[in-house]
């Protein structure tokens, strides 16, 4: 059973006047353990793709599975759990909050599940993107790149089964942004995630294991990289 | 919990950390809001709740008193201790006394078994002490101390013969017999103390008792009068606790608009941790919890603050009690647990209310849009058709609730009609501020350049936070405008009848402090004297008592109709000729009542009175009902010769004398102090003692503008903290205009034009607003309490004092924020994130 498998989702959104269709007949599978990259101009669906993916919005046409669970007929209560337990977030724009320090961003989902030895396991995280140094540090003290590990220590924290990733080094320099792809690239080997980076860099998506190219909200071509 | 709390902590209070100044503002508003409830409570409780009749001293718990109207005859003394109960009958001389005829009204008791009371001092030899007082230590007098006593209108010399028990006891007790000759009631007393066994049934006992009375003399338990006065205060201090609950009721629309800030800024966050995992209800009770955290913070100060105010207001509401009801001393300020947490817990929930629209909005935002800003303004203006609707449906249910009569005799509609047009008028402010911005556009320009322009489109565009800004803006200057009308009504009021009233050209009474229940006397000699003077036409003797009508207080007076000049008809409600009326009250056993009188018992022209007098029950038909503002207490005022004829007392509570035309008052006014040679007797002229009138109208007044003022200092704060909100959350806004090349004053002017609009919104619909609502209290809410008819007027001169003191203060509320504008560095601003 495949992690994740997107069947014929498409999402239209309405304003008073017109219809924009963000998205249309989209279908992939995605394991636990691959890497797969979604490339594409900006506005071409990679983010709402992944909106959808993360159970953060339903499709308006088709549905998505994961984990084997249909999320179109969940509650919100439902999707909430399902997000908690199986997914992480990184953002391009690092999405921590600001008046927290580096290892009590990375404690928030711990807190929201309520689990236990919340400093404990965040330490581990930061120590595993080396950012455990600084765990004490406000963000707003942090470099971009520093920002960024810490988000994608948070996003892994949960230890979830699929990892959703932004432009997560659309804000970065190319040296720094390596860094993050590597240790994304690290978290599918290490941990067996299931890891969908939206990307406008061609370069970026080569160290996916597959690239999803999208145009004007369909899938126009899928490549095997390995 | 540990989760929770952690996160608490860290998604809501650490934030607020960070906006010192504006948590502060939010916190202060919140303390002053609960601290007005709760001084007014404390202070109410000390002034009118914990009221103890001061005439009611010294009597003992579980027995009963015999009373009647104007006194007993002494010889029913005689006739109960010969029954063959085994009771105790101790007669009581009431009255009360000034020290050198000035300050407070001390109760003053004639007692026949002082040694009963028991003395915490020895008494003084008996043969030095000719008039022996008995003093409560509150006084802080000392044994063998000789005191000067006012009483009715005569000093008198006594020596303190001992000191009474009880802490806070201010009593002084003198031997009945000479109580009587100094009150100048020998062969009367004012009530019979019966001491009942402690194992009998005292109800089988009052029935023996009750059934050896004359007709019309009463047997009631202790405590009765204090339950009668607490009872008639109870209007009082409903509309008193009301009024404190304004600031608190502009309180929660700041913890509204603190909390809709919060939600919009928080967006980013709220999408973070609902993609992290958190659920709706985290997100909800997230922002509750912030509403609470205000809350329970800010009361915490407020109850302290409260303390702390409640001894400014308690003198304040003592001097109204004082004036309008009964004589009072205040008890001690006491911290109850009830007030306490009658006031904490309002603040809660005040709060919580106020905060769970944001909190809803918050909750049911989709974790996507989450990171779009600008909804929560978008929806501000969406929503406008259908606030539209509901402020229709809202005035409509407040006119038909100002139509409902009292509950209880509490004009609960009433209070209900003003609250659903605050909610109405709320309703439509965006839509308000979205049209005036549109509509005065051009001349915004044109008046006050490109800053104020850009201001009004500022304050259009986040119509979310300056809407409910502006609304409690509205609701501070619109309850102060309907005070003010309706206080400024009143006055004029007042002003007028006193005109009609006020006739003659001196008025005397005993000196001494005046209050609504005391009638001390002067010997009748005086009038007679008086009215044989040069120059003088005629005196009119008043006499009054202070008397108990269907488990109310009332007053029941006697006057010279006859001699009232130009029977005004205007003194009497519409459709009673007043010279008819006044013609035919010396006739016989005819009364005439005060408006508040006729309201509180609903007696109309032509019903009876039964009133018990001289041994029998009589009955007094009215002829008329008349205007009076002197005091909410009610009168029932028979003809002079009717009331002797009763109670054949001729002494006089007050006299006007009328001069003839041509006299030269100031040579009659020294033959009149001649008269009075030696007697404690005030002499007002008829200027003097409306302005004396006036005065104390005034002070009575004082507690009410108070009130307002805090909502008004309430609101004023709200403006500061939302602009502080505004220029923070614009910062790169504003950094843009300086790269634009805006000079620092022209980003300072633009703030101060956003504050300076708000302020012009909030003054013109609160004074639109603020006039309706007086008109609910003149007409609705003061009928039903207190049943006073009073002239619509509009205190121009109040009114625009009230707009011009909130503009400014709006405006220079905005200082701080814009001067926080102006320390940004617009570099750092522009390129953050």
């Amino acid at each position: 059973m495949p992690l994740l498998e997107v069947r014929n989702a498409g999402k239209i959104y309405r304003t008073a006047s017109e219809q924009v269709v963000a998205l249309e007949n989209i279908s992939f599978m995605l394991d636990a353990g691959e890497f797969l990259a979604l490339t594409g101009k900006s506005g071409c669906g990679k983010s709402t793709l992944l909106h959808l993916c993360g159970v953060m919005d339903f499709p308006t046409s088709g549905e998505v599975v994961l984990d084997g669970v249909t999320t179109s007929n969940l509650s919100d209560r439902a999707l909430t759990r399902l997000r908690r337990s199986n997914v992480g977030f990184i953002f391009q724009s690092f999405q921590l909050i600001h008046n927290l320090t580096a290892v009590e961003n990375v404690e928030l989902p711990l807190l929201l599940a309520r689990e236990a030895q919340v400093r404990s396991k965040a330490l581990e995280r930061l120590r595993w993107v080396e950012m455990e140094h600084l765990a004490g540090r406000l963000v707003h003290q942090l470099s971009g790149g520093e920002q960024q590990r810490v988000a994608i220590a948070r996003a892994l924290v949960n230890s979830p089964r699929l990892l959703l990733a932004d432009e997560p080094t659309g804000n970065l320099d190319t040296a720094t942004g390596e860094v993050v792809l590597a240790l994304l690239s690290r978290s599918v080997r290490e941990f067996g995630v299931g890891l969908i980076m939206a990307t406008h860099s061609t370069e970026s998506a080569t160290v996916a294991d597959r690239i999803l190219h999208m145009r004007d909200g369909r899938i126009a071509q899928l490549a095997v990289t390995r | 919990m540990r989760s929770s709390l952690a996160l608490f902590w860290r998604l809501i209070v650490r934030p607020l950390a960070n906006e010192p100044v504006r948590t502060a503002l939010t916190l202060l508003a919140v303390a002053l809001g609960v601290s007005i409830v709760v001084a007014i409570d404390l202070a109410g409780d000390a002034a009118a709740g914990s009221f103890h009749s001061s005439l009611e001293s010294l009597t003992g718990k579980g027995n009963w008193i015999i009373t009647g109207t104007g006194g007993l005859d002494e010889h029913l003394l005689g006739r109960l201790v010969t029954l063959p109960y085994p009771l105790n009958f101790s007669p009581r001389i009431e009255s009360f006394a000034a020290l050198n005829g000035k300050g407070e009204a001390l109760p003053f008791i004639g007692l026949d078994e002082i040694s009963e009371i028991g003395t915490v001092q020895p008494r003084a030899p008996a043969s030095d002490v000719p008039n022996g007082v008995w003093a409560g230590p509150g006084l802080n007098w000392h044994v063998g101390q000789r005191v000067r006593l006012l009483i009715n209108d005569s000093l008198h010399e006594f020596t303190v013969q001992g000191i009474l028990p009880g802490e806070n006891n201010r009593a002084i007790v003198a031997d009945i017999g000479v109580a009587q000759v100094v009150t100048n009631s020998v062969g009367r007393l004012d009530s019979i103390e019966v001491k009942i066994p402690a194992s009998d049934n005292a109800d089988t006992w009052r029935k023996a008792v009750q059934r050896e009375l004359p007709p019309g003399v009463r047997i009631e338990p202790q405590g009765s009068r204090t339950r009668e006065n607490q009872r008639m205060l109870r209007a009082f201090r409903w509309n008193l606790r009301v009024l404190s609950y304004i600031a608190l009721v502009v309180g929660a629309f700041l913890i509204y608009n603190t909390i809709a800030i919060s939600v919009v800024r928080r967006r980013n966050e709220i999408g973070v941790v609902r993609a992290l995992g958190g659920g709706r209800g985290l997100i909800f009770t997230g922002f509750l919890a912030e509403a609470a955290f205000f809350a329970i913070c800010g009361s915490a100060l407020g109850l302290l603050l409260g303390r702390i105010l409640a001894i400014g207001a308690v003198r304040l509401i003592g001097n109204t009690v004082e004036a309008l009801y009964v004589s009072s001393r205040p008890a001690p300020i006491a911290l109850s647990v009830e007030a306490l947490a009658a006031g904490a817990g309002l603040g809660l929930a005040v709060s919580l209310v106020a905060a769970l629209g944001p909190a809803m909005e918050a909750a049911r935002v989709a974790p996507v849009e989450a990171l779009a800003r600008g909804r929560e303004e978008y929806l501000a203006r969406i929503h406008a058709a259908p606030r539209a609707w509901l402020a229709v449906a809202l005035f409509i249910a407040a006119a038909f609730c100002a139509r409902l009569p009292a509950v209880d005799a509490q004009p609960f509609f009433g209070y209900l009609s003003v609250l659903l047009l605050v909610v109405a008028v709320a309703a439509i402010i965006p839509g308000l501020i979205s049209t005036f911005v549109r509509i005065s556009q051009n001349a915004l320009l044109r008046l006050a350049g490109v800053e104020a322009l850009l201001a009004g489109r500022s304050l259009a565009a986040s119509l979310g936070r300056t809407s409910i800004l502006t609304a409690a803006l509205v609701t501070a200057v619109a309850m102060t405008v309907s005070v003010a009308i309706m206080v400024g009504s009143f006055r004029a009021t007042v002003a007028v009848w006193m005109n009609n009233e006020l006739k003659a050209d001196f008025y005397l009474r005993s000196a001494g402090r005046a209050a609504a229940d005391q009638h001390p006397t002067m010997s009748p000699d005086v009038a007679d004297r008086i009215e044989k003077l040069p120059g003088v036409s005629a005196v009119d003797r008043f006499r009054a008592y202070a008397i108990s009508y269907e488990g109310l207080p009332a007053t029941l007076a006697g006057g010279e109709s006859s001699r009232v000049r130009a029977a005004d008809s205007a003194r009497f409600l519409p459709g009673q000729n007043a010279s008819e009326i006044l013609a035919k009250l010396s006739t016989g056993d005819y009364a005439i009542v005060s408006e508040p009188f006729a309201n509180k018992h609903n007696v109309r022209v032509g019903d009876n009175l039964h009133l018990p007098l001289a041994g029998a029950i009589r009955n007094f038909r009215v002829l008329g009902i008349y205007y009076d503002y002197s005091t909410e207490r009610g009168f029932i005022v028979l003809d002079r010769k009717t009331l002797l004829k009763y109670l054949p007392d001729p002494a006089v509570s007050n006299l006007a004398v009328y001069l003839q035309p041509g006299a030269d008052a100031a040579h009659v006014r020294s033959a009149i102090d001649s008269v009075l040679n030696g007697r404690s007797v005030f002499v007002f002229s008829n200027s003097s003692l409306r302005r004396a009138a006036l005065a104390t109208f005034d002070r009575t007044f004082r507690i009410t503008w108070a009130l307002e003022a805090v909502a008004i200092a309430v609101a004023v704060m709200g403006v500061a903290g939302a602009l502080l909100a505004m220029v923070l959350d614009r910062r790169r806004e504003l950094a843009l205009l300086r790269f634009l090349g805006a000079a620092g004053s022209q980003v300072r002017k633009l703030l101060l034009c956003e504050a300076g609009l708000v302020g012009l919104i909030a003054n013109t619909v609160g004074l639109a607003l603020g006039t309706v609502l007086s008109l609910i209290l003149i007409f609705v809410i003061n009928k039903q309490s207190f049943g006073w008819t009073i002239q619509l007027h509009w205190p121009a001169g109040m009114l625009l004092t009230v707009a011009a003191g909130v503009y400014a203060a709006t405006v220079l509320a905005a200082l701080y924020p814009a001067r926080t504008a102006l320390r940004m560095d617009p570099i750092e601003s522009i390129h953050e994130e």
